[in-house]
């Protein structure tokens, strides 16, 4: 009854109705839906949110890394000895090229090929010889200019590196003292070799966001600390440098010599001003390298340095009190008997004052003063003047030269060593003998380095004695000394010239190393400069006539270039008077 | 239902009136909200720029070096003294011939 009243009551109203089961689907759909977007927001967001966090690092993540160029080599002046400069190597992935067909368009290979100067049949040897390996380097330091072509050239597989590429202003004027670094930027001679971790620095890597259009826009960890390189300030002075190697590459091809160097040391400080060798390399372009060029033979080469080893005698005799600075040595009839072996000069000087015997090189004179003092004496003089010990120049592959430590010398070895023989040293130690007496007996470790301060002295001899030796040692250089093409108008020379016979096996053979070495201005010392030939073949092989015009030209040039003042001519008067006087 | 004086605006005010707080803090959070992304955009920015700065200054650096290259080719001290000597007609002067003026 009720359905039907029902019925009838609807019909007659046409009352719209509720269906509510309609109601509750619609409704529980909409909930469904919005429940499942939020679950799965939710999802994404809380439960499992990392691996769209990865999928968006992987897009956006980026490691950046900042190339640094190795330190820089300047000399004292600030003048650039080894400049650094980023170029870029290309390389191929032979598996990317061949997997890509990379083979097609031939043409671009051609251009690949022409633009590094190399036959298209070896590029593509490179690439085609082993389809799967996955680097290999095509050309190394290429200019960024054919970078760019080569970038351009859009070859599939083939890419670009950055690296750097080290070039020496100085070309082959400080070519071994510098050294070379190899093709990693490794530093393998001298300089660059000795000083190598201080110049390298290493690249600094960090992680960083990147936009859709390749912008940084948030720096995230540094992957990667980076060290950034040093620079290098040499003691050098480039124009003494340049100056003298113009002169020992004169001097070394007009003698025919094999080999020179030449030193030039600031006697105050122990700096190295100036450090050349004949024959020499250019470091900018390897093809033809001899390592015998490579050789830094001002430090690395020792030979028995002859006459100029005589001043140092005479400062033992004197600081050992055994002659005093007027004493008056008889040389007459110009040679010696010492043990069955002769002594000689090259003739008869007879009684000679010790400013005589230097000035005149008299071997008997000499031998005299050696042989007044113990032979532990004159050994320990030479040793605390820095013979058969390392200078401090802390260089790869520097020599100690030798002195013999024994307990019996004969006669005359004795004799012998006091005129160089018998005991042998570089370049760089006699300079740092001369340096020491000139600036009044005080031993200074050689620096390669500029100093900000000079460095702690050593005396070694006394001043007085130091003073009294360099006075008569002007006589070398003036007239009727064995140095006098040594001698400079203006800057009066306390030198010593030297020429030894070079040791063969059983004996010394026919080739001569002339030397020349010396201090100015004697007035008021500044440089002690060392020039070295070694086998000249020309007729002349005495030191004065071979190393003494070098040594000229160097020494003028050089205190020239430092603003000495020269000497006037009275004032040069003064001081040979007081030459004079010591006679 | 007879009341002609219920003025909805009025009410919808009174009840914001009421709960004047939270409304300023709903917002002060929105207005966070919008400050905080404009910062991070702006510093986005800035961290482009100051990328951007750094490659310049990469750039520059490379200059610099090739520049340096340059110079001390040009400067080197023979080419000076070959220049001077040949072009220039000078000479150095000898020790002896030099002439010192001491500045008091």
């Amino acid at each position: 009854m009720t359905r039907q009243a029902k019925t009838k009551q609807a019909s007659k109203k046409q009352k719209p109705q509720l269906i509510h089961w309609r109601l509750y689907v619609v409704v529980g759909f909409v909930f469904a839906m919005f429940s499942s977007l939020v679950g799965r927001a939710a999802y994404i967001q809380i439960i499992e949110p990392d691996k769209l966090r990865h999928e968006s690092d992987m897009r956006t993540l980026r490691t950046t890394s900042r190339e640094v160029q190795r330190g820089l080599i300047t000399d004292r002046n600030g003048d650039m000895l080894a400049v650094s400069v980023p170029v870029r190597a290309v390389w191929a992935d032979p598996k990317q090229v061949n997997d890509n067909n990379g083979f097609t368009d031939m043409r671009r290979w051609q251009a690949l090929a022409d633009v590094l100067h190399e036959p298209v049949e070896d590029v593509l040897d490179k690439v085609r010889s082993n389809p799967t390996k996955r680097f290999t380097y095509l050309k190394r330091q290429v200019t960024p200019a054919v970078a760019d072509y080569i970038t351009q050239l859009k070859l599939p597989g083939v890419f670009l590196k950055s690296e750097s590429r080290r070039y020496y202003p100085g070309g082959e004027i400080t070519a071994q003292l510098i050294g070379i670094t190899n093709i990693d930027d490794v530093g393998i001679e001298g300089v660059e070799n000795a000083y190598n971790s201080w110049l390298t620095g290493t690249p600094s890597k960090q992680k960083v966001r990147k936009s859709r259009d390749g912008h940084v826009v948030e720096r995230l960890d540094i992957v990667q600390e980076g060290e950034s390189p040093n620079d290098l300030v040499l003691s050098i002075d480039q124009r003494i440098q340049q100056l003298a190697y113009r002169e020992l590459k004169r001097t070394t091809e007009m003698n025919q010599a094999t080999s020179g160097s030449i030193v030039v040391l600031d006697i105050h400080t122990g700096e190295v001003l100036a450090m050349v060798n004949t024959p020499s390399y250019n470091p900018n372009s390897r093809d033809n390298l001899q390592t015998f060029r490579m050789r830094n033979r001002a430090m690395t080469d020792t030979f028995e340095p002859g006459s100029t080893i005589k001043p140092f005698v005479v400062a033992a005799a004197l600081e050992a009190g055994t002659v005093k600075s007027t004493d008056v040595i008889p040389t007459s009839p110009g040679w010696m008997r010492l043990g069955g072996r002769q002594v000689r000069d090259a003739s008869n000087y007879g009684d000679m004052t010790l400013a005589r015997i230097l000035a005149k090189s008299s071997n008997v004179g000499i031998s005299k003063l050696a042989l007044s003092i113990p032979v532990q004496q004159l050994l320990g003089t030479y040793q605390s003047m820095g013979l058969g010990s390392f200078s401090g120049i802390n260089l790869t592959g520097e020599s100690a030269g030798l002195i013999q430590d024994r307990h019996r010398w004969s006669d005359f070895e004795r004799a012998t060593l006091s005129f160089g023989y018998g005991l042998t040293a570089t370049t760089l130690q006699l300079a740092r003998m001369y340096a020491t007496l000139g600036n009044g007996g005080t031993l200074y470790p050689v620096s390669i380095l500029k100093l900000k301060k000079p460095p702690e002295g050593e005396r070694v001899i006394s001043q007085e004695v130091a003073h009294d030796v360099l006075q008569m040692m002007v006589g070398v250089t003036e007239k009727g000394g064995t140095g006098t093409l040594a001698h400079i108008d203006g800057y009066p020379v306390a030198g010593k010239s030297g020429t030894s016979r070079k040791a063969v096996a059983g004996g010394y053979g026919d080739d001569y190393v002339a030397l020349f070495a010396g201090v100015a201005p004697v007035n008021n010392p500044k440089l002690a400069v060392v020039v070295v030939v070694n086998e000249p073949k020309g007729d002349l092989y005495y030191g004065g006539s071979v190393a003494g015009p070098a040594f000229a030209k160097v020494m003028s040039g050089a205190l020239q270039m430092l603003n000495v003042e020269p000497i006037s001519d009275k004032e040069q008067v003064q001081l040979a008077g007081i030459a004079g006087r010591t006679e | 239902m007879s009341k002609p004086s219920l003025n909805l605006p009025r009410i919808v005010l009174n009840d914001l009136w009421q709960h004047k707080w939270i409304l300023l803090l709903a917002l002060l959070v929105l207005s966070n909200a919008v400050a905080v992304v404009y910062t991070s955009h702006v510093s986005r920015k800035l961290t482009t720029q100051w990328d951007q700065l750094l490659q310049e200054r990469d750039r520059l650096d490379i200059e610099w070096r090739n520049l340096l290259l340059e110079e001390q080719s040009q400067t080197e001290h023979s080419r000076i003294t070959r220049i001077a000597s040949k072009d220039l007609n000078m000479s150095r002067p000898l020790p002896s011939e030099e002439v010192v003026v001491k500045v008091p």
